[in-house]
Protein backbone atom coordinates (compact mmCIF):
# COMPACT_ATOMS: atom_id res chain seq x y z
CA UNK A 1 0.00 0.00 0.00
CA UNK A 2 2.83 2.31 1.04
CA UNK A 3 3.92 1.78 -2.74
CA UNK A 4 0.79 2.46 -4.22
CA UNK A 5 0.25 5.54 -2.07
CA UNK A 6 4.24 7.01 -3.40
CA UNK A 7 3.15 5.72 -6.67
CA UNK A 8 0.26 8.34 -7.20
CA UNK A 9 2.26 10.98 -5.27
CA UNK A 10 4.65 10.72 -8.17
CA UNK A 11 2.06 10.64 -10.60
CA UNK A 12 0.32 13.98 -8.88
CA UNK A 13 3.42 15.68 -8.92
CA UNK A 14 5.30 14.14 -12.19
CA UNK A 15 2.84 16.04 -14.62
CA UNK A 16 1.58 19.85 -14.88
CA UNK A 17 -1.65 19.20 -14.05
CA UNK A 18 -2.02 19.76 -10.69
CA UNK A 19 0.08 23.07 -10.97
CA UNK A 20 -2.45 24.09 -13.87
CA UNK A 21 -5.34 23.49 -11.47
CA UNK A 22 -3.83 25.30 -8.64
CA UNK A 23 -3.34 28.56 -11.09
CA UNK A 24 -6.61 28.34 -12.24
CA UNK A 25 -8.16 28.54 -8.68
CA UNK A 26 -5.67 30.91 -7.88
CA UNK A 27 -7.30 33.40 -10.99
CA UNK A 28 -11.28 32.37 -9.99
CA UNK A 29 -11.08 33.18 -6.79
CA UNK A 30 -9.07 36.69 -7.51
CA UNK A 31 -11.66 37.55 -10.12
CA UNK A 32 -14.13 37.06 -7.49
CA UNK A 33 -12.68 38.80 -4.88
CA UNK A 34 -12.21 41.64 -6.98
CA UNK A 35 -15.96 41.59 -8.15
CA UNK A 36 -17.66 41.10 -4.61
CA UNK A 37 -15.56 43.30 -2.62
CA UNK A 38 -14.83 46.13 -5.15
CA UNK A 39 -18.44 46.69 -6.08
CA UNK A 40 -20.74 45.52 -3.26
CA UNK A 41 -21.61 48.76 -1.96
CA UNK A 42 -19.94 49.42 1.62
CA UNK A 43 -23.18 49.31 3.75
CA UNK A 44 -23.83 45.63 2.22
CA UNK A 45 -20.25 44.39 3.72
CA UNK A 46 -21.59 46.17 6.62
CA UNK A 47 -22.63 42.67 8.94
CA UNK A 48 -20.79 40.20 9.78
CA UNK A 49 -22.65 37.23 7.86
CA UNK A 50 -22.37 39.35 4.78
CA UNK A 51 -18.75 39.54 4.94
CA UNK A 52 -18.79 35.61 5.30
CA UNK A 53 -21.32 34.94 2.83
CA UNK A 54 -18.72 37.13 0.57
CA UNK A 55 -16.23 34.55 0.99
CA UNK A 56 -18.50 31.82 -0.18
CA UNK A 57 -17.43 31.86 -3.46
CA UNK A 58 -13.84 30.91 -2.03
CA UNK A 59 -14.93 27.88 -0.61
CA UNK A 60 -16.45 27.27 -3.73
CA UNK A 61 -13.76 27.20 -5.53
CA UNK A 62 -11.50 25.43 -3.16
CA UNK A 63 -14.14 22.49 -3.14
CA UNK A 64 -14.16 22.69 -6.94
CA UNK A 65 -10.78 22.29 -7.53
CA UNK A 66 -10.24 19.83 -5.15
CA UNK A 67 -12.98 17.58 -6.89
CA UNK A 68 -11.56 18.23 -10.46
CA UNK A 69 -8.00 16.90 -8.93
CA UNK A 70 -9.84 13.59 -7.74
CA UNK A 71 -11.96 13.69 -11.11
CA UNK A 72 -8.54 13.86 -12.99
CA UNK A 73 -6.62 11.71 -10.77
CA UNK A 74 -8.39 8.95 -12.72
CA UNK A 75 -9.78 10.55 -15.83
CA UNK A 76 -5.97 11.19 -17.07
CA UNK A 77 -5.47 7.74 -17.05
CA UNK A 78 -8.17 7.02 -18.91
CA UNK A 79 -7.78 9.59 -21.61
CA UNK A 80 -3.79 8.68 -21.41
CA UNK A 81 -4.34 5.22 -21.17
CA UNK A 82 -2.04 5.17 -18.66
CA UNK A 83 -4.52 3.29 -16.62
CA UNK A 84 -3.72 0.01 -18.64
CA UNK A 85 -0.21 -0.45 -17.28
CA UNK A 86 -1.30 0.62 -13.91
CA UNK A 87 -3.88 -1.99 -13.79
CA UNK A 88 -1.31 -4.79 -14.80
CA UNK A 89 0.67 -3.88 -11.57
CA UNK A 90 -2.13 -4.13 -9.76
CA UNK A 91 -4.98 -6.02 -11.10
CA UNK A 92 -7.53 -6.28 -8.38
CA UNK A 93 -7.97 -2.14 -8.82
CA UNK A 94 -8.99 -1.44 -5.73
CA UNK A 95 -5.72 -0.65 -3.76
CA UNK A 96 -4.91 1.53 -6.87
CA UNK A 97 -8.60 3.50 -5.95
CA UNK A 98 -7.89 3.72 -2.53
CA UNK A 99 -4.40 5.19 -3.16
CA UNK A 100 -5.82 7.60 -4.99
CA UNK A 101 -8.50 8.45 -2.83
CA UNK A 102 -5.53 9.12 -0.15
CA UNK A 103 -3.80 11.63 -2.10
CA UNK A 104 -6.36 13.13 -3.61
CA UNK A 105 -7.85 13.82 -0.84
CA UNK A 106 -4.07 15.60 0.97
CA UNK A 107 -4.58 17.46 -2.21
CA UNK A 108 -8.07 18.53 -1.83
CA UNK A 109 -6.89 19.84 1.66
CA UNK A 110 -4.23 21.80 0.38
CA UNK A 111 -6.46 23.44 -2.37
CA UNK A 112 -9.23 24.13 0.32
CA UNK A 113 -6.58 25.88 2.59
CA UNK A 114 -5.20 27.67 -0.34
CA UNK A 115 -8.00 28.50 -1.50
CA UNK A 116 -9.71 29.70 1.68
CA UNK A 117 -6.08 31.77 2.76
CA UNK A 118 -6.30 33.61 -0.82
CA UNK A 119 -9.80 34.48 -0.40
CA UNK A 120 -9.90 35.93 2.99
CA UNK A 121 -6.05 37.20 2.79
CA UNK A 122 -7.50 39.45 -0.25
CA UNK A 123 -10.88 39.99 1.23
CA UNK A 124 -9.24 41.83 4.00
CA UNK A 125 -6.89 44.13 2.13
CA UNK A 126 -10.13 44.55 -0.19
CA UNK A 127 -11.93 45.41 3.32
CA UNK A 128 -9.30 47.82 4.74
CA UNK A 129 -8.48 49.61 1.26
CA UNK A 130 -12.56 50.95 1.13
CA UNK A 131 -12.75 51.25 5.10
CA UNK A 132 -15.28 48.70 5.64
CA UNK A 133 -15.17 47.51 9.30
CA UNK A 134 -13.73 43.61 9.38
CA UNK A 135 -16.33 41.93 11.63
CA UNK A 136 -14.87 38.23 11.54
CA UNK A 137 -13.49 36.65 14.67
CA UNK A 138 -10.46 34.49 14.78
CA UNK A 139 -13.03 31.50 15.33
CA UNK A 140 -14.89 32.91 11.68
CA UNK A 141 -11.26 32.55 10.48
CA UNK A 142 -10.61 29.18 11.62
CA UNK A 143 -13.96 27.81 10.87
CA UNK A 144 -13.13 29.24 6.75
CA UNK A 145 -9.96 27.61 7.29
CA UNK A 146 -10.01 24.54 8.92
CA UNK A 147 -14.15 23.70 7.27
CA UNK A 148 -12.92 24.89 4.33
CA UNK A 149 -10.20 22.76 3.94
CA UNK A 150 -12.38 19.25 4.76
CA UNK A 151 -14.86 20.00 2.42
CA UNK A 152 -12.62 20.42 -0.38
CA UNK A 153 -10.50 17.32 0.94
CA UNK A 154 -14.48 15.52 0.82
CA UNK A 155 -14.97 16.79 -2.47
CA UNK A 156 -11.51 15.21 -3.75
CA UNK A 157 -12.60 12.11 -2.70
CA UNK A 158 -16.08 12.43 -4.26
CA UNK A 159 -14.24 13.94 -7.53
CA UNK A 160 -12.13 10.03 -7.53
CA UNK A 161 -15.79 8.45 -7.29
CA UNK A 162 -17.45 10.63 -10.15
CA UNK A 163 -14.59 10.48 -11.95
CA UNK A 164 -14.03 6.50 -11.84
CA UNK A 165 -17.78 6.42 -12.70
CA UNK A 166 -17.46 8.72 -15.58
CA UNK A 167 -14.17 8.03 -16.99
CA UNK A 168 -14.42 10.58 -19.79
CA UNK A 169 -12.32 13.51 -18.53
CA UNK A 170 -14.06 16.83 -20.30
CA UNK A 171 -17.78 15.15 -19.23
CA UNK A 172 -16.63 14.96 -15.65
CA UNK A 173 -14.51 18.28 -15.60
CA UNK A 174 -17.82 20.07 -16.62
CA UNK A 175 -19.88 18.24 -14.96
CA UNK A 176 -18.60 18.98 -11.62
CA UNK A 177 -18.12 22.79 -12.56
CA UNK A 178 -21.51 23.11 -14.01
CA UNK A 179 -22.86 21.64 -10.64
CA UNK A 180 -21.38 23.62 -8.36
CA UNK A 181 -21.66 26.94 -10.02
CA UNK A 182 -25.09 26.43 -11.57
CA UNK A 183 -26.99 23.06 -10.86
CA UNK A 184 -27.12 23.72 -7.21
CA UNK A 185 -27.93 28.01 -7.87
CA UNK A 186 -30.69 26.80 -10.32
CA UNK A 187 -31.89 24.69 -7.76
CA UNK A 188 -32.48 26.64 -5.16
CA UNK A 189 -34.60 29.04 -7.60
CA UNK A 190 -36.81 26.45 -8.28
CA UNK A 191 -36.84 24.62 -4.57
CA UNK A 192 -35.78 27.72 -2.24
CA UNK A 193 -33.86 26.49 0.50
CA UNK A 194 -32.82 23.21 -1.18
CA UNK A 195 -29.31 24.11 -2.00
CA UNK A 196 -28.20 24.28 1.28
CA UNK A 197 -28.63 20.34 1.71
CA UNK A 198 -26.20 20.07 -1.58
CA UNK A 199 -22.78 18.97 -1.97
CA UNK A 200 -21.90 22.86 -2.77
CA UNK A 201 -24.15 24.22 -0.03
CA UNK A 202 -23.47 21.72 2.92
CA UNK A 203 -19.52 22.59 2.06
CA UNK A 204 -20.48 26.33 2.77
CA UNK A 205 -21.75 25.78 6.15
CA UNK A 206 -18.92 23.85 6.77
CA UNK A 207 -16.32 26.61 6.36
CA UNK A 208 -18.87 29.02 8.17
CA UNK A 209 -19.91 31.06 5.11
CA UNK A 210 -23.55 30.18 5.94
CA UNK A 211 -25.03 29.10 9.04
CA UNK A 212 -28.83 27.56 7.40
CA UNK A 213 -27.46 24.23 8.98
CA UNK A 214 -25.70 23.06 11.65
CA UNK A 215 -22.26 21.73 10.59
CA UNK A 216 -22.61 18.43 12.69
CA UNK A 217 -25.54 18.04 10.03
CA UNK A 218 -23.93 19.19 6.78
CA UNK A 219 -20.35 17.63 8.03
CA UNK A 220 -22.70 14.09 7.99
CA UNK A 221 -24.72 14.81 4.54
CA UNK A 222 -20.80 15.85 2.69
CA UNK A 223 -19.20 12.64 4.01
CA UNK A 224 -22.03 10.67 3.34
CA UNK A 225 -22.70 12.49 -0.58
CA UNK A 226 -18.58 11.65 -0.94
CA UNK A 227 -18.65 8.29 0.28
CA UNK A 228 -21.55 7.49 -1.84
CA UNK A 229 -19.70 8.86 -4.90
CA UNK A 230 -16.09 7.10 -3.93
CA UNK A 231 -18.53 3.64 -3.50
CA UNK A 232 -19.92 4.13 -6.65
CA UNK A 233 -16.93 4.79 -8.87
CA UNK A 234 -15.64 1.72 -6.41
CA UNK A 235 -17.79 -0.52 -7.87
CA UNK A 236 -17.97 0.37 -11.57
CA UNK A 237 -14.13 0.35 -11.22
CA UNK A 238 -13.80 -3.13 -10.45
CA UNK A 239 -16.90 -4.59 -12.16
CA UNK A 240 -16.28 -3.14 -15.89
CA UNK A 241 -13.62 -4.09 -18.80
CA UNK A 242 -11.05 -1.72 -19.32
CA UNK A 243 -10.71 -0.84 -22.80
CA UNK B 1 3.53 -37.57 -13.56
CA UNK B 2 3.88 -38.61 -9.84
CA UNK B 3 6.76 -37.05 -9.69
CA UNK B 4 5.06 -33.66 -10.11
CA UNK B 5 2.01 -34.67 -7.93
CA UNK B 6 3.82 -33.11 -4.57
CA UNK B 7 4.98 -29.56 -6.30
CA UNK B 8 1.44 -29.06 -7.36
CA UNK B 9 0.20 -29.84 -3.29
CA UNK B 10 2.60 -27.58 -2.23
CA UNK B 11 1.38 -24.55 -5.24
CA UNK B 12 -2.17 -24.88 -3.80
CA UNK B 13 -1.29 -24.29 -0.13
CA UNK B 14 -0.86 -20.61 -1.57
CA UNK B 15 2.12 -20.21 0.77
CA UNK B 16 5.32 -21.13 -1.11
CA UNK B 17 8.39 -19.91 0.12
CA UNK B 18 9.12 -16.34 -1.99
CA UNK B 19 12.79 -17.54 -3.17
CA UNK B 20 10.90 -20.74 -4.62
CA UNK B 21 8.54 -18.95 -7.24
CA UNK B 22 7.15 -22.22 -8.92
CA UNK B 23 8.75 -22.62 -12.37
CA UNK B 24 6.12 -23.81 -14.52
CA UNK B 25 6.04 -27.73 -14.28
CA UNK B 26 6.26 -29.43 -18.08
CA UNK B 27 2.96 -30.88 -17.38
CA UNK B 28 1.79 -26.90 -17.19
CA UNK B 29 2.04 -24.90 -19.74
CA UNK B 30 2.59 -21.07 -19.15
CA UNK B 31 -0.41 -19.86 -20.81
CA UNK B 32 -3.48 -22.23 -21.13
CA UNK B 33 -6.74 -20.69 -22.34
CA UNK B 34 -9.68 -22.63 -22.80
CA UNK B 35 -12.99 -22.38 -24.37
CA UNK B 36 -12.14 -18.86 -24.17
CA UNK B 37 -15.58 -16.76 -25.30
CA UNK B 38 -16.30 -12.81 -24.98
CA UNK B 39 -19.24 -11.26 -26.79
CA UNK B 40 -20.37 -7.60 -26.84
CA UNK B 41 -23.98 -7.35 -26.98
CA UNK B 42 -24.41 -8.82 -30.35
CA UNK B 43 -20.95 -9.10 -31.64
CA UNK B 44 -18.70 -12.09 -30.54
CA UNK B 45 -15.07 -10.49 -29.97
CA UNK B 46 -13.49 -13.80 -28.91
CA UNK B 47 -15.30 -17.09 -29.85
CA UNK B 48 -14.52 -20.66 -28.11
CA UNK B 49 -11.13 -20.09 -28.46
CA UNK B 50 -8.65 -22.80 -27.21
CA UNK B 51 -4.60 -23.01 -27.02
CA UNK B 52 -1.14 -23.13 -24.80
CA UNK B 53 1.82 -21.80 -24.96
CA UNK B 54 4.71 -23.98 -23.21
CA UNK B 55 8.38 -22.08 -21.34
CA UNK B 56 10.54 -21.28 -23.85
CA UNK B 57 9.05 -20.59 -27.02
CA UNK B 58 8.14 -17.20 -29.16
CA UNK B 59 4.56 -17.68 -30.68
CA UNK B 60 2.81 -14.76 -33.01
CA UNK B 61 -0.50 -14.19 -32.77
CA UNK B 62 -2.25 -13.55 -36.45
CA UNK B 63 -5.00 -12.33 -37.83
CA UNK B 64 -6.74 -9.35 -39.47
CA UNK B 65 -7.60 -5.92 -37.19
CA UNK B 66 -10.65 -6.86 -35.47
CA UNK B 67 -10.33 -10.47 -35.24
CA UNK B 68 -9.75 -10.71 -31.69
CA UNK B 69 -6.35 -10.51 -31.06
CA UNK B 70 -6.21 -7.83 -28.48
CA UNK B 71 -9.45 -8.49 -26.90
CA UNK B 72 -7.44 -12.65 -26.21
CA UNK B 73 -4.72 -10.45 -24.81
CA UNK B 74 -7.39 -8.40 -22.17
CA UNK B 75 -8.71 -10.98 -21.13
CA UNK B 76 -5.54 -13.25 -20.45
CA UNK B 77 -4.53 -10.20 -18.26
CA UNK B 78 -7.46 -9.60 -16.44
CA UNK B 79 -8.38 -6.03 -18.17
CA UNK B 80 -11.55 -7.92 -19.43
CA UNK B 81 -13.55 -10.42 -17.87
CA UNK B 82 -14.57 -13.79 -20.11
CA UNK B 83 -18.41 -14.13 -21.08
CA UNK B 84 -17.10 -17.68 -21.16
CA UNK B 85 -14.14 -20.08 -20.85
CA UNK B 86 -10.81 -18.95 -19.19
CA UNK B 87 -7.60 -17.88 -19.82
CA UNK B 88 -5.09 -19.05 -17.57
CA UNK B 89 -1.03 -17.63 -16.66
CA UNK B 90 1.30 -19.85 -14.64
CA UNK B 91 -2.25 -21.84 -13.86
CA UNK B 92 -3.70 -18.79 -12.44
CA UNK B 93 -5.45 -16.22 -13.27
CA UNK B 94 -3.66 -12.95 -14.09
CA UNK B 95 -5.80 -11.34 -10.54
CA UNK B 96 -4.55 -14.15 -8.81
CA UNK B 97 -1.10 -13.90 -9.29
CA UNK B 98 0.47 -12.57 -6.32
CA UNK B 99 3.30 -10.03 -8.14
CA UNK B 100 1.73 -10.59 -11.46
CA UNK B 101 3.99 -7.43 -12.80
CA UNK B 102 7.15 -9.73 -11.64
CA UNK B 103 5.72 -12.79 -13.86
CA UNK B 104 4.25 -11.50 -16.57
CA UNK B 105 5.28 -8.01 -18.77
CA UNK B 106 3.03 -6.40 -20.80
CA UNK B 107 2.15 -3.92 -23.62
CA UNK B 108 -0.94 -3.79 -25.34
CA UNK B 109 -1.14 -0.05 -26.64
CA UNK B 110 2.03 1.62 -28.11
CA UNK B 111 1.01 5.00 -26.67
CA UNK B 112 -0.04 4.42 -22.39
CA UNK B 113 2.14 7.27 -21.95
CA UNK B 114 1.14 10.72 -20.01
CA UNK B 115 2.51 13.43 -23.12
CA UNK B 116 3.57 15.82 -20.44
CA UNK B 117 5.41 12.82 -17.89
CA UNK B 118 9.11 12.12 -18.57
CA UNK B 119 9.81 8.50 -19.92
CA UNK B 120 11.47 7.86 -16.56
CA UNK B 121 9.35 9.17 -14.06
CA UNK B 122 6.59 6.91 -16.06
CA UNK B 123 8.34 3.70 -15.31
CA UNK B 124 8.91 5.30 -11.81
CA UNK B 125 5.55 5.26 -10.90
CA UNK B 126 5.03 2.03 -12.14
CA UNK B 127 8.42 0.76 -10.22
CA UNK B 128 6.84 2.24 -6.56
CA UNK B 129 3.34 0.79 -7.20
CA UNK B 130 4.93 -2.98 -8.04
CA UNK B 131 7.57 -2.43 -5.07
CA UNK B 132 10.29 -2.86 -7.61
CA UNK B 133 13.48 -0.25 -6.96
CA UNK B 134 14.87 3.08 -8.85
CA UNK B 135 18.04 0.89 -10.14
CA UNK B 136 15.76 -1.39 -12.07
CA UNK B 137 14.02 1.65 -13.59
CA UNK B 138 17.91 2.83 -14.72
CA UNK B 139 18.66 -0.62 -16.06
CA UNK B 140 15.78 -1.31 -18.17
CA UNK B 141 16.16 2.49 -19.62
CA UNK B 142 19.30 1.31 -20.46
CA UNK B 143 18.28 -2.13 -21.80
CA UNK B 144 15.95 -0.39 -24.60
CA UNK B 145 18.62 2.45 -25.49
CA UNK B 146 16.46 5.49 -24.21
CA UNK B 147 18.60 6.04 -21.07
CA UNK B 148 19.43 9.55 -22.66
CA UNK B 149 15.95 10.29 -23.24
CA UNK B 150 14.29 9.60 -19.97
CA UNK B 151 14.23 12.69 -18.51
CA UNK B 152 12.50 14.07 -21.22
CA UNK B 153 8.93 14.24 -21.71
CA UNK B 154 7.05 11.86 -24.03
CA UNK B 155 5.41 13.98 -25.83
CA UNK B 156 8.90 14.23 -27.87
CA UNK B 157 9.45 10.94 -28.52
CA UNK B 158 9.12 8.61 -31.53
CA UNK B 159 7.08 5.83 -32.15
CA UNK B 160 9.94 4.11 -31.63
CA UNK B 161 11.20 5.35 -29.21
CA UNK B 162 7.72 5.11 -27.36
CA UNK B 163 7.33 1.36 -28.52
CA UNK B 164 10.52 0.62 -26.65
CA UNK B 165 9.37 3.08 -23.28
CA UNK B 166 6.13 0.57 -23.69
CA UNK B 167 8.72 -2.16 -23.75
CA UNK B 168 10.92 -1.00 -20.67
CA UNK B 169 7.88 -1.09 -18.70
CA UNK B 170 6.74 -4.70 -19.58
CA UNK B 171 9.97 -5.37 -18.59
CA UNK B 172 10.22 -3.93 -15.81
CA UNK B 173 9.69 -6.67 -12.88
CA UNK B 174 11.90 -9.39 -14.95
CA UNK B 175 9.29 -11.29 -16.25
CA UNK B 176 8.77 -14.78 -17.45
CA UNK B 177 6.38 -14.50 -20.32
CA UNK B 178 6.16 -11.27 -22.46
CA UNK B 179 3.28 -10.09 -24.28
CA UNK B 180 3.09 -7.74 -27.15
CA UNK B 181 0.71 -6.38 -29.16
CA UNK B 182 2.01 -5.26 -32.71
CA UNK B 183 5.53 -3.95 -30.97
CA UNK B 184 6.94 -3.35 -34.36
CA UNK B 185 5.32 -0.87 -35.48
CA UNK B 186 6.31 2.13 -35.54
CA UNK B 187 9.87 0.74 -35.53
CA UNK B 188 13.15 1.19 -38.12
CA UNK B 189 14.87 -1.87 -39.61
CA UNK B 190 17.50 -1.60 -36.68
CA UNK B 191 14.70 -1.37 -34.25
CA UNK B 192 13.26 -4.26 -36.16
CA UNK B 193 16.25 -6.64 -35.52
CA UNK B 194 16.76 -5.33 -32.37
CA UNK B 195 13.51 -6.41 -30.78
CA UNK B 196 13.73 -9.97 -33.31
CA UNK B 197 17.50 -10.00 -31.53
CA UNK B 198 15.68 -9.33 -27.74
CA UNK B 199 12.21 -11.79 -28.13
CA UNK B 200 14.76 -14.37 -29.30
CA UNK B 201 17.45 -14.35 -26.50
CA UNK B 202 14.55 -13.87 -24.07
CA UNK B 203 13.10 -17.16 -24.73
CA UNK B 204 16.57 -19.01 -25.09
CA UNK B 205 16.80 -18.20 -21.07
CA UNK B 206 13.79 -20.51 -21.03
CA UNK B 207 10.80 -17.38 -21.16
CA UNK B 208 7.85 -16.92 -23.14
CA UNK B 209 6.78 -14.77 -25.87
CA UNK B 210 3.30 -14.16 -27.23
CA UNK B 211 3.70 -11.13 -30.04
CA UNK B 212 0.51 -10.46 -31.92
CA UNK B 213 0.85 -9.04 -35.19
CA UNK B 214 0.08 -8.33 -39.39
CA UNK B 215 4.18 -8.10 -40.12
CA UNK B 216 3.81 -11.34 -41.35
CA UNK B 217 7.56 -11.45 -42.96
CA UNK B 218 8.75 -10.09 -39.81
CA UNK B 219 6.62 -12.76 -37.29
CA UNK B 220 8.55 -15.56 -39.87
CA UNK B 221 11.71 -14.43 -39.10
CA UNK B 222 10.99 -14.52 -35.22
CA UNK B 223 8.58 -16.73 -34.01
CA UNK B 224 8.93 -20.86 -33.69
CA UNK B 225 4.84 -20.99 -33.33
CA UNK B 226 1.88 -19.64 -34.69
CA UNK B 227 -1.78 -19.26 -33.57
CA UNK B 228 -4.07 -17.97 -36.32
CA UNK B 229 -7.53 -16.09 -35.69
CA UNK B 230 -10.06 -14.42 -37.82
CA UNK B 231 -13.38 -13.12 -36.85
CA UNK B 232 -12.83 -14.29 -33.25
CA UNK B 233 -12.63 -18.57 -34.13
CA UNK B 234 -8.73 -19.66 -34.16
CA UNK B 235 -8.35 -20.81 -37.52
CA UNK B 236 -4.99 -22.47 -37.00
CA UNK B 237 -2.16 -23.42 -34.57
CA UNK B 238 1.23 -25.21 -34.32
CA UNK B 239 4.68 -24.71 -35.09
CA UNK B 240 6.01 -22.28 -37.68
CA UNK B 241 7.45 -25.12 -39.85
CA UNK B 242 5.03 -27.73 -39.84
CA UNK B 243 2.44 -25.06 -41.24
CA UNK B 244 4.86 -23.58 -44.12
CA UNK B 245 6.25 -27.40 -44.33
CA UNK B 246 4.37 -27.61 -47.94
CA UNK B 247 6.81 -24.37 -49.62
CA UNK B 248 4.07 -22.36 -48.97
CA UNK B 249 4.82 -18.91 -47.47
CA UNK B 250 3.71 -17.81 -43.63
CA UNK B 251 1.56 -15.22 -46.26
CA UNK B 252 0.12 -17.85 -47.96
CA UNK B 253 -0.99 -19.71 -45.36
CA UNK B 254 -1.90 -16.67 -43.69
CA UNK B 255 -4.16 -15.14 -46.59
CA UNK B 256 -5.91 -18.76 -47.62
CA UNK B 257 -7.06 -18.97 -43.74
CA UNK B 258 -8.52 -15.80 -43.42
CA UNK B 259 -9.75 -15.52 -46.90
CA UNK B 260 -7.69 -12.79 -48.37
CA UNK B 261 -6.30 -14.08 -50.75
CA UNK B 262 -9.47 -14.03 -52.87
CA UNK B 263 -9.63 -10.25 -52.71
Amino acid sequence: MIGQLRSELLKQRSTRTTLLLFLAMFGLVAFAVAMHVLTLGVEDLSTRSRQLEVFQVGSRAGMLFAGLAGAIAITAEVRYGTIRPTFLVSPTRGPVLAAKLVVAGLVGLVFGLLAELLMTGSAVVGFAARGIDNQLTAGDYLQLLAGGAAAAALWAAAGVGIGALVRDQVGAVVGLSAWMFLVESVSDGFVPGFARFLPGGVGNVLAGNSDELSVALAALLLVLYAATAAAAGWRATLRRDVA
Amino acid sequence: MSATEPTAAAGLDGRPRPALEPMPLASEPVVRISSLSKRYGEVVAVDDISFSLEAGTVTGYLGPNGAGKTTTLRLLLGLAEPTAGEALVFGRRYRELEQPFRRVGAVLESNDFHPNRTGRDHLRMLALAAGLTRGRVDEVLELVELRGAGKRHVRGYSLGMRQRLGLAAALLGDPELLILDEPANGLDPAGVRWLRVFLQSFAAQGRTVLVSSHLLAEVAQTVDRVLIIDRGRLLASGDLAELTRNRQSLEDVYLELTGGGSL
